[in-house]
């Protein structure tokens, strides 16, 4: 075998470790999807959902947290058909699993301080959606992270707002529109 | 570079596990056949070949009652591959050069 037969396989294996940005993508418009409609059920149907004094909490940890056990099901699942984890899907995974974390910590810190925690979750929100499209360098997911980033602030100088439209606008273009052009992506990283 | 190291990885099929191994922080015996488009018995033999020398580590474990095995590199290995590849580097410059 010459050296250049030994550096072509070398090439050859490392472009078969690709990362797949498919799952990572069907993970955001999951979060997506299951934010908006919780923000538009409670909007429209606030009397359900606020029915009593923690109704309106209970809902919004107990739903994302299931949602937290579907996604992990369906990621373990994935990693076990590709068969594969590569460097980049384990830095992708530590920072959602920190930014899980991150939403425990600040819907535990608002409720003892009885403010309203979705400010805060957005900006980690925004934070973590660049963090990740820098990474996989996907100028979409960044671009999204920081509009999400900007409008959070935006919030912040502007009272009396919907904290459920708010929610709804910053997670459509944060995450919905840029978790399906991740999707519909064609080439992985 | 350790001259028995340098004739492991002469072997193709060692080779592309090892380069593949780089690469990814784990993997499973399916994903090595399909990268290495390698037979399984051929596939395991070498496996073992580099378990034995260091440059790989195999985890065997049960996952709902199956039998399950990932592959990792060693730092060892890491560093072996890493020796093994500059030295490939330093001969395609040369070749440039001259």
């Amino acid at each position: 075998m010459t050296k250049e037969e030994q550096l072509s396989i070398i090439n050859d294996a490392i472009q078969n470790a690709k990362y797949n940005l498919k799952p990572l993508g069907f993970n955001f418009i999951f979060w997506g999807v299951l934010i908006i409609s919780m923000s538009l059920f409670q909007y429209f149907f606030h009397q359900i959902v606020q029915f009593s004094y923690y109704s309106s909490t209970i809902y919004w940890v107990l739903f994302p947290l299931l949602g937290i056990v579907y996604t992990t099901y369906y990621n373990i699942k994935t990693r076990k058909t590709i068969g594969y984890e590569t460097i980049l899907g384990r830095v992708i995974k530590i920072i959602w699993g920190v930014f899980s974390f991150s939403w425990i910590g600040i819907i535990i810190i608002s409720l003892l301080n009885n403010v309203n925690p979705v400010q805060n979750i957005l900006f980690v929100l925004g934070m973590t959606l660049m963090m990740s499209g820098l990474i996989i360098k996907f100028n979409k997911i960044t671009l999204g992270g920081l509009l999400l980033i900007i409008f959070t602030v935006y919030t912040y100088f502007v009272p009396d707002l919907n904290f459920l439209l708010v929610n709804v606008v910053g997670i459509t273009f944060g995450m919905l529109i840029p978790g399906f052009a991740l999707y519909l992506q064609k080439k992985d990283e | 570079m350790n001259k028995e190291i340098e004739k492991l990885l002469f072997n193709p099929l060692r080779l592309k596990i090892v380069s593949f191994l780089m690469t990814v922080e784990t993997c499973n015996f399916k994903a090595l056949i399909d990268v290495t488009n390698a037979t399984k018995g051929n596939l395991s033999t070498q496996l073992k070949n580099l378990n034995d020398k260091g440059l790989i580590k195999i985890d065997k474990y049960f996952q709902k009652s199956y039998p399950t095995t990932d592959y990792s590199i060693t730092s060892e290995g890491k560093k072996q591959f890493e020796i093994f590849f500059l030295q490939l580097q330093s001969y395609k410059t040369y070749v440039k050069k001259n």
